[in-house]
């Protein structure tokens, strides 16, 4: 009886917090598909329009930056997926000199914001003359120090004797991290890949500063043209911006959402 | 034998790059641009850029644009550090000292130093001019500039009882005028506010300096060491600010200058206190009689200047220089300015520039545009030093923690005085 009640009470306030939580995105896909003056000033038989769509479409060569943004995050992905596994098997599997200390090292970078780095890391790459292409975007970040410590973590869990089995069945380091290893650890592969892409679909500030050509910057440098404070915010436009440049994340959460928050809840991450 | 041959050899190269580079004259420029209105502004400078090319096809151009007028600057900055800048760019007008300081630009009045040269110079209106000169040299071109007006719902005048073509002129008339416009529903609560002033953050500051300004003073001097936040004029300010809300003619707390266009639109509000930079926005969107009006002063009219000017960079070569000079020329002259004007609500910046056809045509749609360059005479520098981030970030503290009823005015404002003084004082 009380149980039930329980369940109700329960149901109920977790529907309260999603409805809440639900409110500025149900906003802006409504300001997006509705004329401007609507937009503080809520209608319901206001008319519906893709207009916002069409006029923020233009304002920026969103094409180039769509598949610019997709090339960006598909490099990094997949340096990071690499680079990472190899240093957390080494750091996890050999026994070397200085290995806390390098660990430690790599640690400390976590405690670094990027954004002070950028005055170096621009500096770094006009010497070596990759300023301005879509590899010196994705430089700074082929590896990450929190995939290492991620992998490594996850890789300590394995049982040592699965690793020992397989080498007196004859496997070779390769082998072991490949068939042991790496199957093992998948839920904090496709964890890691959608914090990772996320960041990189995101990140805004060492794009713009280290691009000036349209044809290599990514989504977000088209979207801030919108940010217009000096004459007001459109938020209809705005919102219809950002919707589209959104969207391939957002259904591709919707496709694999079973996936994502089962992997999460395994992982761990918040 | 072999050292003096590679020196020949260098001689050599350097003189066939000269030749080449002189006789040609051509330099590819790099131009980086901020964009604080509506999209279209970003197509409208790539169409003055690509004229200028086809006008000078021995010089290229690479219009950047690059976000904000704060992501400018860094990026600028960035640039300039690794020894890569941009060759001219549009910056914040009060971003000048920090330019300075960071030793990056080239004072303008060094390259353009004819007499053809000064009396272009002499040529843009001196409000504009005054944030642009340091030490007696002009560092800065004016383009992008805006200055805060007066808007008001005509309809609403009519609707209170108050004549529709006389705005309020002074701080007395604008409470009177606010608490007859202020409009209440049955359970007491506001519906319409008699006038909104963006409190909050930097824009909040800006408006400040035009309070300040009216009371006969300014925040910030062409030393740029100087800081004048605590003083009569300032606690005046403040305390009008307050005196609205008390009077029950503005909404109390903190305001937003982002919000405040659409407050304005959406008739939440009979008049706001906001940038030039909005004229095409509220001229597309209002759907009701609007006009716009000096902002009323406390002892006079007064405001702030505000906006970006042309920069150019000092690692560059005197082909560079001589093709940037002309590019500024041409992206001020007077069509190019008065679309750029007509595009943004931006003012123009000289005087040739108002007597074009299209300028002409444009006044005469909508008069309201003519305020601003009226008001230009009793407008002064915005504020700016040495530090500015740091600086103005004290004047902000003060006047948000009093508009929200944390701290008394003169308190607050003395204590952001004491914090400005501790930081310019090593420039001093």
């Amino acid at each position: 009886m009380s149980n039930g009640l329980n369940k109700i009470l329960l149901s109920t306030f977790a529907a309260v917090i999603a409805a809440l939580w639900a409110l500025p995105f149900i906003y802006s896909v409504w300001t997006a598909f509705h004329d401007e003056k609507y937009s503080a000033n809520f209608q319901w038989d206001a008319p519906w329009t893709i207009a916002n769509f069409l006029e923020a479409w233009q304002a920026a060569p969103f094409s180039v930056y769509f598949f610019n943004t997709l090339i960006l995050i598909t490099i990094i992905l997949i340096a990071n997926l690499i680079l990472c596994t190899l240093v957390a098997y080494a750091f996890v599997r050999y026994k070397f000199r200085w290995a806390g200390f390098l660990f430690a090292l790599i640690m400390v970078q976590l405690l670094i914001s990027p954004e002070i780095l950028i005055v170096e890391n621009y500096l770094t790459l006009s010497r070596v003359g990759l300023t301005d292409t879509i590899i010196g975007i994705a430089l700074p970040y082929l590896t990450s120090a929190f995939g290492i410590f991620l992998l490594r973590q996850t890789f300590l869990t394995v049982p040592k004797s699965l690793d020992e089995a397989a080498q007196i069945e004859g496997a070779g380091a390769w082998r072991v991290l490949w068939n042991i290893y790496v199957p093992l650890a998948w839920p904090i592969y496709l964890a890691y890949s959608l914090v990772s892409i996320s960041f990189h679909w995101n990140n805004f500030l060492w794009p713009l500063i280290v691009t000036n050509s349209p044809e290599v910057r990514p989504l977000t440098v088209g979207l801030s043209v919108f940010a217009t404070v000096d004459s007001g915010v459109e938020w209809s436009l705005v919102n219809a911006a950002t919707l589209m440049t959104t969207a391939p994340l957002i259904i591709a959460f919707i496709i694999f959402q079973r996936q994502f928050v089962a992997n999460f809840m395994r992982a761990g991450i918040k | 034998m072999k050292f003096r041959n590679s020196h020949a050899i260098t001689f050599g190269i350097a003189g066939l790059m000269g030749v080449s580079s002189t006789a040609l004259s051509a330099a590819d420029l790099e131009f980086y641009f901020p964009v604080g209105v509506n999209a279209p502004a970003v197509a409208t400078i790539q169409e003055l850029t690509d004229e200028w090319a086809a006008m000078n096809p021995q010089h290229t151009v690479k219009a950047v644009y690059a976000g904000n007028y704060e992501e400018t600057t860094t990026k600028a900055l960035t640039a300039a550090n690794a020894g890569q800048p941009p060759q001219v760019a549009v910056l914040l007008s009060i971003d000048l000292f920090t330019l300075i300081e960071e030793d990056v630009i080239l004072p303008i009045s060094d390259i353009a130093n004819s007499d053809a040269d000064k009396e272009w110079i002499a040529g843009f209106y001196p409000g504009f001019m005054k944030d642009a000169q340091f030490e007696g040299k002009t560092y800065a071109i004016p383009f992008q500039r805006s200055t805060p007006v007066f808007y008001y719902n005509k309809d609403a005048f009519r609707e209170a009882g108050l004549d529709p073509e006389a705005p309020p002129a002074s701080w007395d008339e604008m409470i009177e005028a606010g608490k007859a416009l202020t409009v209440k529903d049955d359970n007491g609560n506001v519906t319409r506010w008699g006038t909104r002033i963006p409190t909050l953050g930097l824009g909040g500051a800006w408006l400040f300096g035009g309070l300040v300004v009216s009371k006969g003073d300014v925040l910030t001097t062409e030393t740029g060491t100087e800081a004048r936040i605590d003083t009569p004029a300032t606690v005046a300010s403040l305390e009008f600010l307050l005196e609205l809300a008390k009077q029950e003619v503005m909404a109390p707390g903190g305001i937003t200058w982002g919000d405040t266009p659409k407050a304005f639109l959406e008739g939440q509000t009979a008049s706001m206190w906001t940038s030039t930079g909005n004229l095409a926005f509220i001229e597309e969107n209002a759907e009701f009689d609007w006009g716009v009006g000096f902002l009323p002063g406390g002892d006079g009219p007064g405001a702030p200047i505000g906006g970006g000017n042309f920069y150019i960079f000092q690692e560059t070569t005197d082909e560079e220089r001589e093709a940037a000079m002309d590019f500024i020329r041409f992206m001020t002259s007077p069509e190019s300015a008065a679309r750029w004007s007509i595009a943004t609500g931006y003012v123009a910046p000289r005087p040739d520039t108002w007597e074009t056809p299209a300028m002409k045509a444009y006044t005469e749609r909508l008069p309201q545009a003519l305020v601003a360059l009226d008001q230009l005479a009793y407008a002064e520098r915005e504020f700016a030093t040495f530090q500015r981030a740091k600086v103005t970030q004290y004047l902000v503290d003060a006047i948000e923690s009093a508009v929200t009823g944390n701290a008394e005015p003169a308190a607050a404002l003395a204590e952001a005085q004491k914090g400005a003084d501790k930081v310019l004082g090593e420039y001093q």
